[in-house]
């Protein structure tokens, strides 16, 4: 693959050429000049558009399709498409398929669904069998097959022993455990944020301490083990305070939230709307401030989408019976652009790589082109209608966003939205 | 003419204060009717209503049936035990199944929150909740509150005590709401584990004191313990709930004042409520429940105007 970026800002702040704007010749997939400007001598497709920004590719740490068992739901195909034209050149896709990914083989049926694909996508493999939460699944066999990390999706690690044993049998092969944070038994039937709207829409209630508990007991286990621990998707004001205190004790801990718990609150939930029915469920204000606190001090070290494709058949229902989850990956960029400097998104959208041993590529001459092309001035609402995900259940649908993506250039391929 | 500010009765939140006098203007008449020798009015020939209870019901189901006979609407029941949708039917689908046969209006219980607002977006029909999940149900309250203007002359200005479980409760919910609309003072109360934690920000004081409680209110509305929504026990024993939330004719003849005893029914005697205070002269248990009849013609009258319109 063979290209010429005309006129692009690099925000890289590993590039030599970081905030300047310049034009990037691409040969066989490598960065071979930057320069102010470049001429196409050897005529290769010439890349020039509005307002154009590159960056690093962005990675998203929570990410789920359909396949396989859910097709109906997202296609790997039409997945990775998704993710491409959002920006991500990287992706962590969960387990929660059916079957669960939890053995080599399943770990290799996806890596060989992706193969020459611009968007890498990484496995996450089940913790314990069938993400039961019984026994241990696979996990070395599973790492040497291309998992990236060890995780039962949403479903919480109810016993503490289980987490243990997880957290120092890992340790052998440098193996990164998630924990989702959630105890089920303090959640009962909630199915929303447990507070004023919830009173006063008559749904269930999610306590804060069902997050909160659960993360207080993971961390006492990771000083315990000194192992090394990912929370995904946060959401309450006293998980920052805990996961903050915790990292200044030199806990090997990380954690992520999910861009809609930091751009909406529970107050959204008063018509029912089943779009808002997401896990964790959003909170409010107050734990909103503290989320973006966090992620503006480095608390929280990744955001992700979460992305979570539902067909239409388990959200058009009543509000009970529709399934948790949101579509987040088209939305990122804008929203997050929307709530912070194009700088600190591209920053949080790539910083969570290496966490997951994810190189890094900087745009610099002699790399592997992995680059991500946007304008972050365009605003715009954000429409359903323009959705490239299969399904369409978008906590964002009519939200006004500022930021739109191009595409990405990556494993020596081009993928810019037409 | 007056008409309601809503083509829906999904919840007293969504009313105006002036919807509810109307509909007590138009109850006062109904009230009347329904007292003649031939208790029934020609008002709604050419409507039709389907109550649809997919949950279970005996007095409601009744009511509603009852005001809508009294209207001359004609009238088809459905209940879940009968339907499809045990075959796997989504709601939309059954209703709309019903609807296109030519019916006006849905009067619908069911037992998740917010059924009749997910309904009302997607179908064509004038829906009155008659009870959804713990969310609303709100002419349980309008019936409430009209036995309290029919008692005290007013509403506003009351001190008003809900007792019990309130956090399974709609009935509680849509008092609150509808209530405070009139300017009526609201006070919950009940074993702490039964009283959602964020109760308070609805503006409803808060008492866990049943003494306490009655000695400020008016009227004391007392709530049955829903067993049947609860994951857990939420306190060790129906005897030890009863010793500290039941209401007895001592407790009252203790007080400095004689209040008014409302509950929305089923009562269970001995438990929240013992015999000599269900059976004596400051409850109003019985006239609530004539008075439901009254209330739901004049809501089922005002929201088929509109249709006809």
């Amino acid at each position: 693959m063979n290209a010429l970026i005309k006129s692009a800002t690099i925000i890289d702040t590993k590039s030599d050429f970081h905030n300047e704007t310049v034009d990037i010749l691409i040969e066989n997939g490598t960065i071979k000049n930057i320069a102010k400007s470049i001429k196409n001598t050897n005529n290769y497709k010439e890349i020039a558009l509005h307002n154009l920004h590159v960056s690093q590719g962005w990675f998203d740490s929570s990410v789920s399709f359909g396949e396989p068992g859910f097709e109906e739901r997202e296609t790997i195909e039409n997945g990775l498409k998704t993710a491409a034209y959002s920006g991500f050149t990287h992706i962590a896709l969960n387990s929660n398929t059916n079957p669960v990914i939890d053995t080599a083989s399943n770990v290799t049926f996806l890596r060989d669904k992706s193969n020459n694909n611009a968007v890498t996508m990484l496995p996450i493999g089940a913790l314990t069998k069938q993400s039961h939460g019984k026994d241990l699944a696979e996990l070395f066999d599973m790492k040497n097959a291309g998992a990236i990390a060890f995780g039962d999706y949403k479903s919480p690690i109810t016993n503490p022993n289980l987490l243990k044993i997880a957290l120092q049998y890992a340790q052998g092969f440098n193996g990164l455990v998630l924990s989702f944070p959630f105890e089920k038994n303090i959640a009962g039937l909630g199915v929303m944020n447990e507070n004023f709207m919830s009173t006063s829409i008559g749904l269930k209630g999610i306590p804060n301490l069902a997050e909160d508990l659960h993360i207080a007991r993971d961390l006492f286990i990771l000083e315990y083990t000194e192992g090394k621990l990912h929370i995904p998707t946060i959401s309450t004001k006293k998980s920052v305070d805990l996961i903050r205190e915790a990292k200044k004790k030199k806990l090997n801990v990380t954690c992520s939230v999910a861009i809609h718990n930091l751009f909406l609150s529970d107050n959204t939930l008063k018509d029912f709307n089943t779009n808002h029915k997401v896990m964790p469920p959003l909170r409010t204000q107050n734990d909103i401030d503290a989320l973006i606190e966090g992620v503006k001090d480095g608390t929280i070290d990744m955001v992700t989408s979460d992305h979570t494709p539902i067909d239409i058949e388990h959200k058009k229902v009543e509000f009970d019976h529709a399934l948790y989850g949101t579509i987040g990956l088209e939305s990122a960029f804008g929203a997050l652009n929307t709530l912070f400097t194009t700088k600190k998104t591209i920053d949080v959208l790539t910083k969570g790589k290496q966490r997951f041993n994810i190189k890094n590529n900087s745009i610099n001459l002699g790399n592997k082109a992995c680059i991500t092309l946007f304008n972050p001035n365009k605003k715009y609402i954000f429409d359903k209608d323009a959705i490239v995900s299969t399904s369409k259940n978008s906590i964002f649908d009519g939200q006004s966003l500022k930021g739109q993506v191009y595409g990405i250039i990556s494993n020596n391929k081009i993928a810019l939205k037409s | 003419m007056s008409e309601l500010s809503v083509n829906h009765l999904l919840g007293i939140k969504y009313l105006k204060a002036s919807d509810v006098d109307l509909i007590f203007e138009t109850a006062d008449h109904f009230k009347e009717v329904i007292n003649r020798p031939i208790k029934k009015v020609p008002s709604l020939r050419d409507i039709t209503i389907a109550n649809l209870f997919f949950e279970n019901s005996t007095r409601t189901k009744l009511s509603f049936e009852l005001a809508e006979k009294r209207l001359s609407a004609d009238v088809i029941n459905f209940s879940a035990s009968q339907s499809s949708v045990k075959k796997g039917e989504t709601l939309i689908d059954t209703v709309n199944n019903i609807l296109s046969m030519k019916v006006d209006m849905v009067v619908m219980r069911h037992p998740n929150p917010g059924a009749g607002v997910f309904l009302s977006n997607h179908i064509n029909a004038s829906i009155v909740n008659a009870g959804d999940g713990a969310h609303e149900h709100p002419t349980q309250a309008l019936l409430d509150s009209y036995s309290i203007r029919e008692k005290l002359g007013e509403v506003k200005g009351k001190n008003v005590v809900i007792v019990g479980d309130i956090l399974h409760s709609r009935v509680a919910l849509s008092n609150i709401y509808a209530l405070q609309l009139q300017g009526a003072n609201v006070m919950v109360c009940g074993p702490k584990t039964l009283l959602p934690k964020y109760i308070n920000k609805l503006g409803v004081k808060v008492e866990t004191n049943l003494r306490k409680a009655l000695e400020w209110c008016d009227v004391a509305n007392m709530l049955r313990v829903q067993n049947e929504r609860m994951d857990i026990n939420y306190f060790p024993s129906t005897r030890e709930y009863s010793q500290q939330f039941g209401v007895n004719k001592a407790l009252l003849n203790s007080l400095n004042k004689e209040i008014v005893i409302m509950h929305p029914g089923p009562i269970n005697r001995g438990v929240e409520i013992t015999s000599d205070v269900a059976d004596s002269d400051q409850a109003i248990i019985l006239d609530q429940v004539q008075n439901g009849v009254a209330v739901r013609m004049a809501v089922i009258y005002l929201l088929a105007s509109k249709i006809k319109q």
